[in-house]
Formats: C-alpha cells, sequence, structure tokens
C-alpha cells in the first residue's frame, strides 16, 4: 500500500487546506470552533474540515453526553472492582497510577455519527460528521486490573458503571461489555493526548475499547463488576441495538431481532479539498479512514461516480484501530463541476458501501462521502 | 418543579447559549414540560413524523416529562408542526464545549 513519510504528508495536506487561515492560525481559536449540537446535555461534534491532525486535539474532540452529569469529586473518588472475584478492590487514582501503564493511539466514534444523512430520519442527536476524534488514551489495561482482583472464570461480562446518574425516571447508563473483549485490549484511561482527562470526557476514569462505537466507552467510571450474565436494562435491551438482519429503510425491529451495536464500520471522510480545481492542474484532497478492523488496507477516490478509482497516499503513522491520514493528488480532466468520492477498504477486507445500511437508531453511518469542485478550464 | 431544581445545580457551565423554539400554540408547553432535562437545541434538529413524536413524547413522559393529558396533543402537534420530516431550519452554533463541569457537592 502506498505509504508516505509525515513531512511530505503535512506538506501536502496543508497545501489544500481551506479551513479559514485566522482559524489554523490561532490554535485558541480553532480549539472554539465546535458545533453546538445540544447545549444541556452537552453535545457538540468538530467541523469535519478540522479533524486535520493525526491525533485530535483535546478542545477540537466531539462531547457526547446523555444528560447533565454529575461528575465525581477526584480526592473521594474510588473504583471498586466486584462480583465474580476472589478480591473485590477498592482503588484511588493513585493507586491506579501506581499500576503498569498501558498507552493506545485509536479512534473514538459515536455510534451514532452521521444520523443526520440518513433518509428516513429517526429520532436522536443529528450528528453529520464530526462526532469522530483520534486520540492518545493513558492508563491501565482491564486484564492487569482484573488478574489483580483474580478474576474467576465464571465472569463472561463485565458490568460497568458511572457516576451520572440520570435525571427523573430516566434509566441509568448501566452497560457490559464480553470478558474476552475487555481482557483482549480494553484500557482504563486516566489521560488523554498527555494530559489529566477533562472533565466532559468522563474524568478521572474512562474506559477505552478500541475498534467499538462510544457507548462502551464508560466515563466518569466508579464501578467495575466481572458478571456471568450481560447488564440488563433499557441502554442494553432497547438502546444501542442493531439489526441483526437489516430490512429495507423504514422497516424497525423489535429488540429481540437486534444485537448490541458493537465494531465500528469501515469508513472514510474527506477534511480537505480545494473548492476550485483547474483543469490538468493537480491539487491535494486529504482525510482520514478507520475501521473496526485494526487498519485500513487502502483508500481509493472516484471522480467519475464510482465507475473507477485511484488509491490515495496512505500516511505512514498508524497503531491498531487509529485512524490513517490520506492524501491524493488529483488532476480534474475537463472544466464543470467534478464529485469526488472516497471509499476505504479495511485489513479484513470489507469496502465501504455506496449507501449505509439504514437501521432505525440511526448507527454506523458509513455511506461513502463526496465533496464537489468547480473546475475551470 | 423541585426536579427542575435539582437539575439546575447539576447543569455544566458550559457559558453556551441555547437554540429558541418558534412562537405558536403549545411552544409555553414545550418550554414548561421539556427544558429541565435538555435545552430546545435537540428538538430543533429533529425531523420527525407525528407518529415518531407521539412515541418519542410518550416516552419522555415515561421518563418524567410532567406533560397533562391535555398538553400532550397540544405538544405533540406543536412538534409535529415545526420539527417535521422536511425540516432543516436547525443550524449548530458554533461553541466552546469543553469547560469545567461542577464537581458533586
Ligand atoms: C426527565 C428528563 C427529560 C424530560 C423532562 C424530557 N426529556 Fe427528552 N430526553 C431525555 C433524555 C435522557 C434523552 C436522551 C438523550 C440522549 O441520549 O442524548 C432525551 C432525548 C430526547 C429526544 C431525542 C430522541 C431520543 O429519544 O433520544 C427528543 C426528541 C426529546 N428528548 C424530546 C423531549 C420532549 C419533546 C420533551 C417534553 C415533552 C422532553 N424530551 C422532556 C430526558 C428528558
Amino acid at each position: 500500500m502506498p505509504v508516505v513519510d509525515r513531512r511530505r504528508f503535512l506538506a501536502l495536506s496543508a497545501a489544500a487546506s481551506f479551513a479559514p487561515a485566522a482559524l489554523l492560525a490561532d490554535p485558541k481559536a480553532r480549539e472554539q470552533y465546535m458545533l453546538q449540537m445540544n447545549g444541556y446535555a452537552v453535545n457538540a461534534e468538530t467541523p469535519l474540515e478540522l479533524l486535520t491532525d493525526y491525533i485530535t486535539p483535546v478542545g477540537l474532540f466531539f462531547v457526547r453526553s446523555h444528560w447533565n452529569p454529575r461528575t465525581p469529586d477526584p480526592k473521594q473518588w474510588r473504583l471498586t472492582v466486584d462480583g465474580d472475584v476472589e478480591e473485590s478492590l477498592n482503588l484511588s487514582l493513585d493507586d491506579l497510577r501506581k499500576m503498569r501503564v498501558t498507552e493506545v493511539t485509536c479512534v473514538l466514534q459515536c455510534a451514532g455519527n452521521g444520523r443526520a444523512l440518513y433518509t428516513p430520519s429517526v429520532p436522536g442527536v443529528q450528528w453529520s460528521y464530526g462526532a469522530v476524534g483520534n486520540a492518545q488514551w493513558k492508563g491501565v489495561a482491564v486484564r492487569d486490573l482484573l488478574e489483580r482482583a483474580k478474576v474467576k472464570s465464571t465472569a463472561q461480562h463485565l458490568h460497568t458503571f458511572g457516576s451520572d446518574d440520570p435525571p427523573g425516571n430516566v434509566p441509568p447508563f448501566h452497560r457490559s461489555i464480553e470478558m474476552e473483549k475487555v481482557m483482549s485490549d480494553a484500557i482504563l484511561a486516566y489521560e488523554m493526548n498527555g494530559k489529566p482527562l477533562a472533565a466532559m470526557h468522563g474524568a478521572p476514569l474512562r474506559l477505552v475499547v478500541p475498534g467499538w462505537c462510544g457507548d462502551h466507552w464508560m466515563k466518569w467510571l466508579v464501578r467495575l463488576s466481572a458478571q456471568p450474565q450481560p447488564q440488563k436494562g433499557f441502554y442494553m435491551d432497547t438502546g444501542y441495538r442493531y439489526p441483526l438482519k437489516p430490512g429495507e429503510p423504514g422497516v424497525t425491529f423489535k429488540p429481540e431481532e437486534m444485537k448490541p451495536v458493537t465494531e465500528l464500520a469501515v469508513k472514510s471522510n474527506i477534511t480537505t479539498a480545494p473548492k476550485h480545481a483547474k483543469a490538468g492542474a493537480a491539487s491535494t484532497i486529504s482525510g482520514f479512514a478507520f475501521s473496526g478492523s485494526p487498519d485500513i488496507a487502502k483508500v481509493e477516490i472516484s471522480d467519475d461516480d464510482g465507475a473507477t478509482w485511484r488509491s490515495a497516499d496512505l500516511d505512514a503513522r498508524h497503531s491498531p484501530w487509529a485512524w490513517r491520514r490520506w492524501s491524493h493528488r488529483w488532476t480534474p480532466r475537463s472544466a464543470g463541476k467534478a464529485r469526488l468520492f472516497v471509499r476505504a477498504t479495511d485489513d479484513r477486507g470489507q469496502t465501504q458501501p455506496r449507501e449505509s445500511v439504514w437501521n432505525q437508531s440511526g448507527y454506523l453511518y458509513n455511506g461513502w462521502h463526496s465533496v464537489d469542485v468547480e473546475v475551470r478550464a | 418543579m423541585k426536579l427542575a431544581i435539582l437539575l439546575a445545580a447539576a447543569l455544566p457551565l458550559i457559558g453556551t447559549k441555547f437554540g429558541t423554539l418558534p412562537e405558536g400554540k403549545g411552544k409555553s408547553a414545550v418550554e414548561s414540560r421539556c427544558y429541565a432535562c435538555h435545552s430546545a437545541d435537540l428538538l430543533l434538529q429533529q425531523r420527525l413524523t407525528q407518529k415518531q413524536w407521539t412515541a418519542t413524547v410518550e416516552k419522555m413522559m415515561r421518563w418524567g416529562a410532567g406533560v397533562t393529558e391535555d398538553e400532550k396533543p397540544v405538544i405533540i402537534d406543536y412538534l409535529a408542526k415545526h420539527f417535521g420530516v422536511d425540516n432543516r431550519s436547525f443550524k449548530p452554533r458554533h461553541t466552546l464545549p469543553i469547560a469545567p463541569v461542577r464537581q458533586r457537592p
């Protein structure tokens, strides 16, 4: 696969940027430029044209909250580990910081990113493109913690609890994840991009589940419980489910005809493209691609409605489930309006479809993304 | 009202402005029954049929929105009229989302 070195890659991406210059020049201003999807509870997405970094800055990282959280006081805060373990634990942040450090760089995407792009439309936060980011997460491997608690073989699911009690009669956001997944690569993160986790991102501790949608990445963690059965409740049995066999757009299913939404779907977006180009002259377009599979095998661009495709260059920076930055030198053949499509293929061979599979909650949108460019003669 | 007061205490200090609802019959009922848990932005961006709005309002009633039986049809009609499937009026405002969240007392 084509890989370009970092310096050349950055030069390429900078050349084609169309984000307002002032915004890029002033990092402060840039960090303030988010799109408010809901004032309270806070839900905000990143404008797609600002998702141009390999590591998304914390201030530009999307925020998803179900309700106004009650965040823990870090001084009083404890994490308890109980259930099918031989030794229950009750740990402070310092206790966790003394444990072996594990770091991962990977994508966090809201299950509902792209919900606004589905027809017929479905209720929920109407995210377009920006409920996604790529960050460095540092903390303790869930495996290290559960081995310290001497987890029993009867434990098949890890139940996760945050401190964010819901308002009124709203069901609590209690979840669980298969033990096999958390033991293989999940971490309990207390740092994001080298800084203590921000309150909005789940301080003091959140779960990081590489390759899986954000609903598994529990924020404001206070308790983990190893259990033989999955968690029950609205956010397991009704919410965050995806049809076992999706039907036509508009066809809805009962909860038992669905399963929890887990892995991300292969997806790519164009973050940077010129608005105008000249026939015969090359210009650069760039973006990112990721999947529920650990890596991206190729990213392709089409300017003829998907009839032919050209491979983009993949940036060398990568770790499992992180996104790949890509860029492509595109030379328009003739004047007129051009529509550029992008599609990615992951290392399991899954290719992004033209149309995303409609589902009643609007999860996992991954239809081909396109931009329009005006080409002059 | 107790619910609203409780929630106000847990509000993050976000310093953002919230969307406002268009004028019309039912506006004040929506304001008094729906603002306790989320700002109007969440309503302004929806594109739902009368049926989807009915299901959503009933879900919110189960979740604690104190909607009376008299208010229910007025609220549903208002939402379906202004935020139906053809609604394209929502433009998210630019904002600074990362700000301190008040700690649990
Ligand atoms: C007791 C708190 C509460 C009240 C009062 C309330 N809601 Fe909600 N509402 C919620 C929660 C919690 C969610 C889920 C938010 C999320 O997941 O982002 C929600 C979500 C929604 C959504 C998004 C779709 C969905 O189902 O998630 C809509 C639309 C909505 N509410 C409408 C209303 C309307 C209309 C009212 C007033 C009649 C109302 N709400 C009152 C708590 C409430």
